[in-house]
C-alpha cells in the first residue's frame, strides 16, 4: 500500500436534506448541511473539526460513515469511493471506521450487559467466533480502556458517565479500525472525567496507530489532541491548517471570534482581555446568506463579502482559509 | 457592601434507591448586595440543589431541607410560609435555567410569559405591563419586541430565548438572580454574548447573581468570589483572583490542571484527576476526596477536615494539608 496516500479523502461532499411540504404543510426547501467540503486525513494522524451547532460537522460525520448517503462528492477511503459500493460492499468497510458518540448513554444499549455490548461487534463480523476466546478478548479490550473484568457483567446504568464512555471506546477498538469518527466524545462528560479519556484515546492512537477524526466544538479540547484542525461555518470549511498555525496565527475573522470567545481561568488575564464578541446569530442553512455566509456577522466585512463567495485558497505554504480580506 | 443572602448550616436530603443522600451536606456560603457569586463543581456535586434549596424548590417526598438557615435581608426563608415565600420567587429572587426550552411554556406567547409575573407581582394593568414587556425585550437585546411578543417560545433560537429568560428573571427588579449554568447549552459565540449581557445587566441594575456552573473559564471572568463544592460540600472558597492564582485544595488544583488552556503552551499530557465521583449513599467518615487525592495523608481517611482560613481575605479550605499544598504543588511543578 502507498503510504503517502492519506487514509480518507473527502472530496466536495455535499449533503442536502429535503424539508416541509409534507403532510403537516410548512414550505418545501432544502437545507444545505454540508456545502461542498473536502480535506483528507492521513494514516495516524488526529484532524480536529470545530464549529457551532449546526455547521455541518457531525454531518460530515456520518456521510463518510456512509449513515447518510452523500448528495454529491466521494469519499476516498483506503482508496476506495464508498459512495460507489452496494450495502454489502460496505459491510467490510464499516469495520475500518467506527465510531464514538457524545453521550455514552443512549448509544449503550440499555438491556445488554457490557460485556454482550463489547462482544455484539465481534460476533456480527465474525471476527471471533468461539464465545470463549470472545469473552477473552472481551477483557483484554476492558484492560486496553481502564475497565475491571468484572466490568463486564454490568449494565449501562451502573457505570459513571467516564466507564460508560470507555465502554464506548472498547466497543469501537472491538473490530481493530483504521478510522475512528470521535463525535464530541468528552463535552457530555465532567471536567476532571474529560481529561482521563483524552489521555486514554492518545494512549490507544499511539498503540494501535489509529487515526481520528474528533469533532467538536470545544477549542481548548480540540487544540491539545488534533495534528490539524478545520473550521466549520454553515456547512462550510473556512479554514484548514496544521494546529500551530491556526492557533497561533488564524486567518478566518470566524476562528478569531471563535478562539477569543473561550474564556480562560485565569481572573487576572480575562481582566485585561479584550473580547470579540460577535453580534447576531448562526443564520439558517435553510436559508443561507448570500457571497460570503459569515458576513452578516463578520467584523471587517466589505461590500464584495455581500456578492462574492470567497474560495477556500492557500494563504499561507499549508494555511487555507475562505475570506478574501485574509 | 452588605450581606443580602447567607446561607447556614444547609443540608438537603433525598431518598434514593440506594439509600438516603445528603446532596447538600451543612454547607454555608453567602453573597453580598450587587455581588457575582459562583458555586462550582461537577454533576451531582451539589451545586444545583443548593440553589434549588434557596428557593424552597426541592421536591417532596424525595427530596427535603432537613436543617440549616437561609437569611435573605435578615429573614429566614425556610421558616416562611408558602404565600410569603412565593412573593419572594420571582420577585426577590428570580432564577435562570440552563435550558430555556424546558423552563418556558410552550403554549403561551412570550408576551404572555412576561406580563404574567409582571401582573402578579407587581399589580400593574395588562397595558402597562405589556409595555413593560416591550422594554424587557429591547433592554436584554431583542429587537423588533413588539413583534417578538406575540411569538412563541419554538420561534426563538436558543440564544434569543436565554435572552428571554433573562428578560423574565428580571422584570420585577430583584435584588438577586439564581443563574443555573445559563450558558452551557449555547453555542460558544452565543455564550460569549449572554455572559456578556448578564455581567452588563448585573452592574448597571446592581443585581446580586449566583452562577452555578462546572466551567471554571466562566468563572473566572464573571464571578467575583468562588465556592468549590464536591460530595455535598463546599471545599474551598475565596476571591476568584485568589482562588486561581492560590488553590489550596488539591480538587480545586485537580480541577485548574485537567482543562487544556489557549492562553497556555500546549502540554504533551493532560493532568487528569484520576478515579470516579464517590458515591453519596456510601461516604465514609474521612474527606470525600481522599481516594482520588494526591496529596492524601493518613488522617484524611479516617477525619473530615472542616474550612480553615488560608492567609486572609476570606480565603478557606477543608484540605488537612492545605498548608503544605503550596510547597507541594512547587515540587511536582519542579519535577515536571
Amino acid at each position: 500500500m502507498n503510504h503517502d496516500a492519506p487514509l480518507l479523502e473527502v472530496r466536495n461532499l455535499v449533503k442536502h436534506f429535503h424539508v416541509g411540504g409534507g403532510l403537516f404543510g410548512g414550505r418545501a426547501g432544502v437545507v444545505r448541511a454540508v456545502d461542498d467540503v473536502s480535506f483528507s486525513i492521513r494514516r495516524g494522524e488526529t484532524l480536529g473539526l470545530v464549529g457551532e451547532s449546526g455547521c455541518g460537522k457531525t454531518t460530515t460525520g456520518r456521510c463518510i460513515l456512509q449513515l447518510e448517503r452523500p448528495t454529491r462528492g466521494q469519499i476516498v477511503f483506503e482508496g476506495r469511493d464508498l459512495t460507489t459500493l452496494g450495502e454489502d460492499e460496505l459491510r467490510p468497510v464499516r469495520r475500518k471506521m467506527q465510531v464514538i458518540f457524545q453521550d455514552p448513554y443512549s448509544s449503550l444499549n440499555p438491556r445488554m450487559t457490557v460485556g454482550q455490548i463489547i462482544a455484539e461487534p465481534l460476533a456480527v463480523h465474525g471476527i471471533v467466533p468461539d464465545p470463549a476466546q470472545r469473552a477473552a478478548r472481551v477483557r483484554e479490550l476492558l484492560g486496553r480502556v481502564g475497565l475491571l473484568p468484572q466490568h463486564a457483567r454490568r449494565y449501562p446504568h451502573q457505570l459513571s458517565g467516564g466507564q460508560r464512555q470507555r465502554v464506548g471506546i472498547a466497543r469501537a477498538l472491538a473490530v481493530e479500525p483504521a478510522l475512528i469518527i470521535c463525535d464530541e466524545p468528552v463535552s457530555a462528560l465532567d471536567v476532571s472525567i474529560q481529561a482521563q479519556i483524552i489521555n486514554l484515546l492518545e494512549d490507544l492512537q499511539a498503540q494501535f496507530g489509529l487515526t481520528y477524526l474528533f469533532v467538536a466544538h470545544d477549542l481548548s479540547v480540540v487544540r491539545h489532541i488534533s495534528d490539524r484542525v478545520a473550521v466549520m461555518y454553515l456547512g462550510k470549511i473556512v479554514e484548514i491548517t496544521d494546529r500551530k498555525s491556526l492557533y497561533d496565527a488564524p486567518l478566518h475573522p470566524y476562528t478569531k471570534a471563535l478562539l477569543s470567545a473561550v474564556p480562560i481561568p485565569d481572573p487576572a488575564l480575562e481582566a485585561q482581555r479584550e473580547r470579540v464578541v460577535l453580534g447576531g446569530e448562526v443564520p439558517s442553512a435553510l436559508n443561507p446568506p448570500s457571497g460570503c455566509v459569515f458576513h452578516p456577522r463578520c467584523p471587517i466585512a466589505v461590500d464584495r463579502c455581500r456578492g462574492e463567495v470567497p474560495e477556500l485558497r492557500e494563504i499561507r505554504p499549508g494555511h487555507r482559509a475562505a475570506c478574501i480580506l485574509a | 457592601m452588605g450581606v443580602l443572602l447567607e446561607v447556614e448550616n444547609l443540608t438537603t436530603e433525598f431518598v434514593t434507591r440506594g439509600g438516603v443522600v445528603r446532596a447538600a451536606d451543612g454547607v454555608s456560603w453567602d453573597v453580598g448586595e450587587g455581588e457575582t457569586v459562583a458555586l462550582v463543581g461537577e454533576s451531582g456535586c451539589g451545586k444545583s440543589v443548593s440553589a434549588l434549596s434557596i428557593m424552597r424548590l426541592v421536591a417532596p417526598p424525595a427530596g427535603r431541607i432537613v436543617g440549616g438557615r437561609v437569611l435573605f435581608k435578615g429573614r429566614d426563608l425556610l421558616a416562611l410560609s408558602d404565600e410569603a415565600m412565593r412573593q419572594i420567587r420571582g420577585r426577590e429572587i428570580a432564577m435562570i435555567f440552563q435550558e430555556p426550552m424546558t423552563s418556558l411554556n410552550p403554549v403561551l406567547s412570550i408576551g404572555r410569559q412576561l406580563t404574567e409575573g409582571l401582573e402578579i407581582h407587581l399589580g400593574i394593568t395588562p397595558r402597562e405591563a405589556r409595555q413593560r414587556a416591550g422594554e424587557l425585550l429591547a433592554m436584554v437585546g431583542i429587537p423588533d419586541s413588539e413583534r417578538r411578543l406575540g411569538q412563541y417560545p419554538h420561534q426563538f433560537s436558543g440564544g434569543m430565548r436565554q435572552r428571554m429568560m433573562i428578560a423574565m428573571a428580571l422584570a420585577c427588579n430583584p435584588s438577586l438572580i439564581l443563574a443555573d449554568e445559563p450558558t452551557t447549552a449555547l453555542d460558544v459565540t452565543i455564550q460569549a454574548q449572554i455572559l456578556e449581557l448578564m455581567k452588563d445587566l448585573s452592574r448597571r441594575l446592581a443585581v446580586a447573581m449566583l452562577i452555578i456552573t462546572h466551567n471554571l473559564g466562566v468563572v473566572a471572568r464573571y464571578a467575583d468570589r468562588v465556592n468549590v463544592m464536591y460530595a455535598g460540600r463546599i471545599v474551598e472558597r475565596g476571591t476568584a483572583r485568589e482562588l486561581y492564582a492560590n488553590p489550596r485544595h488539591p480538587y480545586t488544583l485537580g480541577l485548574l490542571r485537567s482543562v487544556p488552556r489557549l492562553d497556555e503552551p500546549r502540554r504533551a499530557r493532560l493532568d487528569p484527576i484520576e478515579g470516579q465521583p464517590p458515591d453519596l449513599t456510601r461516604l465514609g467518615a474521612g474527606c470525600a476526596f481522599a481516594p482520588r487525592c494526591a496529596f492524601q495523608v493518613a488522617r484524611c481517611a479516617v477525619e473530615r477536615p472542616r474550612l480553615v482560613p488560608i492567609g486572609g481575605g476570606g480565603h478557606v479550605s477543608a484540605c488537612w494539608e492545605a498548608a503544605n499544598l503550596d510547597r507541594a504543588v512547587a515540587r511536582s511543578g519542579a519535577a515536571t
